[in-house]
């Protein structure tokens, strides 16, 4: 390919990147708590993110709502839902090898797949909504995606401010570092563990709501995300809640300058060697995670 | 093995190979397939079962075979045995060029990198379009070869099962299973962990790749979504999680005792399908992380590896 790339294109692509950056983060922040305090993948994730987009889809549907007033309910509704799978089925597996949470997960993932096309069909969705861009010298940036990088910061910097000052948010952060110890100082680690497993689905709830309006709306549309939080929580640091947003902006970044020189279906590829190599160089992620 | 279970074994086998004479066509597709997911299954069980690595994405190497056969087929005329074999060797490489790294990260780690593994194949394999047709697929010459097929995939589940008769009776898998109770202590006992992790790595890449190539060769035309979805991993786990994982027996069992319900039960619940394969992974993780052979093991006296 002999495309002349300017430096307004390198300017655009890195504001893309950081744009879809911030959403990363947020949603493999949640897949972080998890893996976290429970060292749990959770393979249902990207399908949590998916009916949180639903969520989003019918209530502009139906009721005209606002997409983004909409995440009043997606969060809640998410929140609990989280609890509940964490309650009846995910409890059991916390302290399995891995192969039994990895399948867990799963099973709940396209069972739940599975029900939203039952309920929803196959059809691809989407929110026309703050459609058009905003032109910014010589960038343009996308009002959604904009909107969407606005709210993902928001969510996120409350999620880290719960994490820092809260009572709950200490005992997380606490019980993901030695759940024994956080045991001992009266940490109640399974109600922990519930909160976790909540907030988490609440975050991942959070991104499908504000990609709904981007991205077209479709019961299979998670497991993308399912796999790109996985890329950013190793490329963080497992278990490492500020590397889980240093990963995803990183993701994002990586995705698209690999599509200004490559093209967009090979980033997926090249987010996948920049992970072996960070697995290889530093096998404990960029900032440092939990030893494997 | 006791002679009443090796006669069984004969006898059992001579009539599977008497079968194609009597078969109707959709009794050889669907012994052809239940042959498929017991080598699927088995060829898992030399990896996770044996060592305790978690493949998960082993569908990488079905996908490999099945695209590298698929090429020397369509493009360079070759016969579908040797393409199907050629599958085989060009999944080997594939898992030593990944192996080699991979196989140093523990644990949910190796997980996720070889779930990403899969991802990225398929990311290529749609990207390199001249080769493979992208997303539109690779369509075979037309053959009628059922029966053909149906016994070079019956003869693959039979080796890889062989196989691993023969590594978990031996000393070498005495060794192999070691890493998987306690890498360090193994390590500590002299074991080359890093060497033999490979091994078990490579022996396990062979038989997806073949039976790629056969399904390849098959069904007529491949795609993408077809030969690399995470469903096919997941289904060989459940298979060899059901039987009982790190047994000789366990695998075959869980095979043909989960493709039967598929058939027979599942398929007149098509809308269902998804949400009754969640259940029945949720109930084998939950109530039965052993399987059959595992309970029974338990509760008298079998050998350990049966």
């Amino acid at each position: 390919m002999n495309v002349i790339i300017t430096p307004a294109m390198v300017g655009q692509v890195v504001i893309s990147g950081m744009l879809a950056g911030a959403l990363y983060s947020m949603v493999a922040l949640g897949l972080a708590l998890i893996f976290g305090v429970m060292r749990v993948i959770n393979i249902a994730h990207g399908t949590l993110l998916m009916l949180g987009a639903y969520t989003t889809f019918w209530w502009f549907r139906l009721l005209g709502i606002n997409p983004y007033v909409s995440l009043l309910v997606a969060l809640p509704l998410m929140f609990f839902l989280g609890m509940l799978l964490q309650r009846t089925l995910v409890t059991r597996v916390v302290n399995a090898p891995e192969l039994s949470s990895l399948l867990l997960t799963f099973g709940i993932s396209i069972a739940l797949v599975n029900m939203a096309q039952l309920a929803f069909t196959s059809d691809v969705r989407s929110v026309e909504f703050l459609t058009g861009a905003f032109l910014v010298g010589p960038f343009a940036l996308s009002k959604s995606r904009l909107v969407a990088f606005a709210f993902a910061v928001a969510i996120t910097a409350v999620a880290f401010w719960f994490l820092q000052k809260t009572k709950l948010g200490k005992a997380i952060r606490a019980t993901s570092q030695s759940s024994e110890v956080a045991m001992i100082c009266g940490v109640n680690v399974r109600r922990i563990h519930l909160f976790a497993f909540g907030i988490a689905s609440a975050l991942a709830a959070a991104g499908g709501s504000l990609v709904a309006v981007v991205v077209a709306i479709q019961p299979e549309m998670g497991q993308v995300y399912t796999f790109k939080s996985f890329l950013v929580i190793v490329l963080g640091g497992a278990g490492n809640y500020p590397g889980a947003l240093l990963g995803g902006m990183l993701l994002g970044l990586v995705e698209q300058l690999s599509s200004l020189y490559l093209t967009t279906q090979l980033s997926e590829a090249v987010a996948y060697v920049l992970l072996v190599l960070v697995l290889l160089l530093r096998p404990t992620g960029l900032l440092g995670g939990r030893a494997r | 093995m006791r002679w009443g279970i090796r006669a069984a074994l004969v006898v059992g086998l001579l009539l599977l190979a008497l079968y194609p004479k009597v078969a109707t066509g959709y009794g050889i597709q669907f012994m052809l397939q239940l042959f498929m997911w017991v080598a699927l299954a088995q060829s898992w069980n030399l990896i996770s079962g044996l060592t305790g690595y978690v493949s998960f994405g082993h569908v990488a190497f079905f996908g490999t075979g099945a695209y590298a056969a698929g090429i020397l087929i369509t493009r360079h005329g070759w016969h579908w045995v040797t393409g199907s074999l050629m599958g085989g060797v060009a999944a080997v490489i594939l898992a030593l060029v990944i192996g080699y790294p991979c196989l140093r990260l523990k644990g949910p780690y190796f997980a996720i990198a070889m779930l990403g593994l899969n991802e990225v194949m398929r990311v290529l394999v749609s990207y390199f379009e001249g080769l493979t047709g992208g997303g539109s697929g690779l369509s075979l010459p037309t053959l009628h070869a059922s029966r053909e097929i149906y016994y070079a995939m019956g003869m693959t589940a039979v080796g890889v099962t062989g196989l691993a008769y023969l590594i978990f009776t031996s000393r070498v898998g005495l060794r192999f299973m070691t890493i998987r109770e306690d890498e360090i202590a193994a390590e500590a006992m002299g074991i080359n962990t890093a060497r033999y992790k490979l091994y078990a790595f490579l022996l396990s890449a062979f038989a997806p790749g073949v039976v790629g190539g056969l399904y390849a060769r098959d069904q007529g035309y491949i795609e993408p979504i077809s030969v690399f979805p995470l469903l096919t991993t997941i289904t060989m786990i459940v298979m060899a999680l059901f039987g009982g994982k790190g047994t000789i027996w366990g695998p075959v069992l869980g095979a043909v005792a989960l493709f039967v319900l598929q058939e027979l039960v599942w398929a007149r619940f098509l809308y269902l399908h998804q949400i009754l394969f969640g259940a029945i992974i949720v109930v084998v993780v939950l109530l039965m992380p052993k399987g059959i052979l595992g309970i029974l093991q338990d509760r008298y006296r079998l050998p350990r590896t049966v």
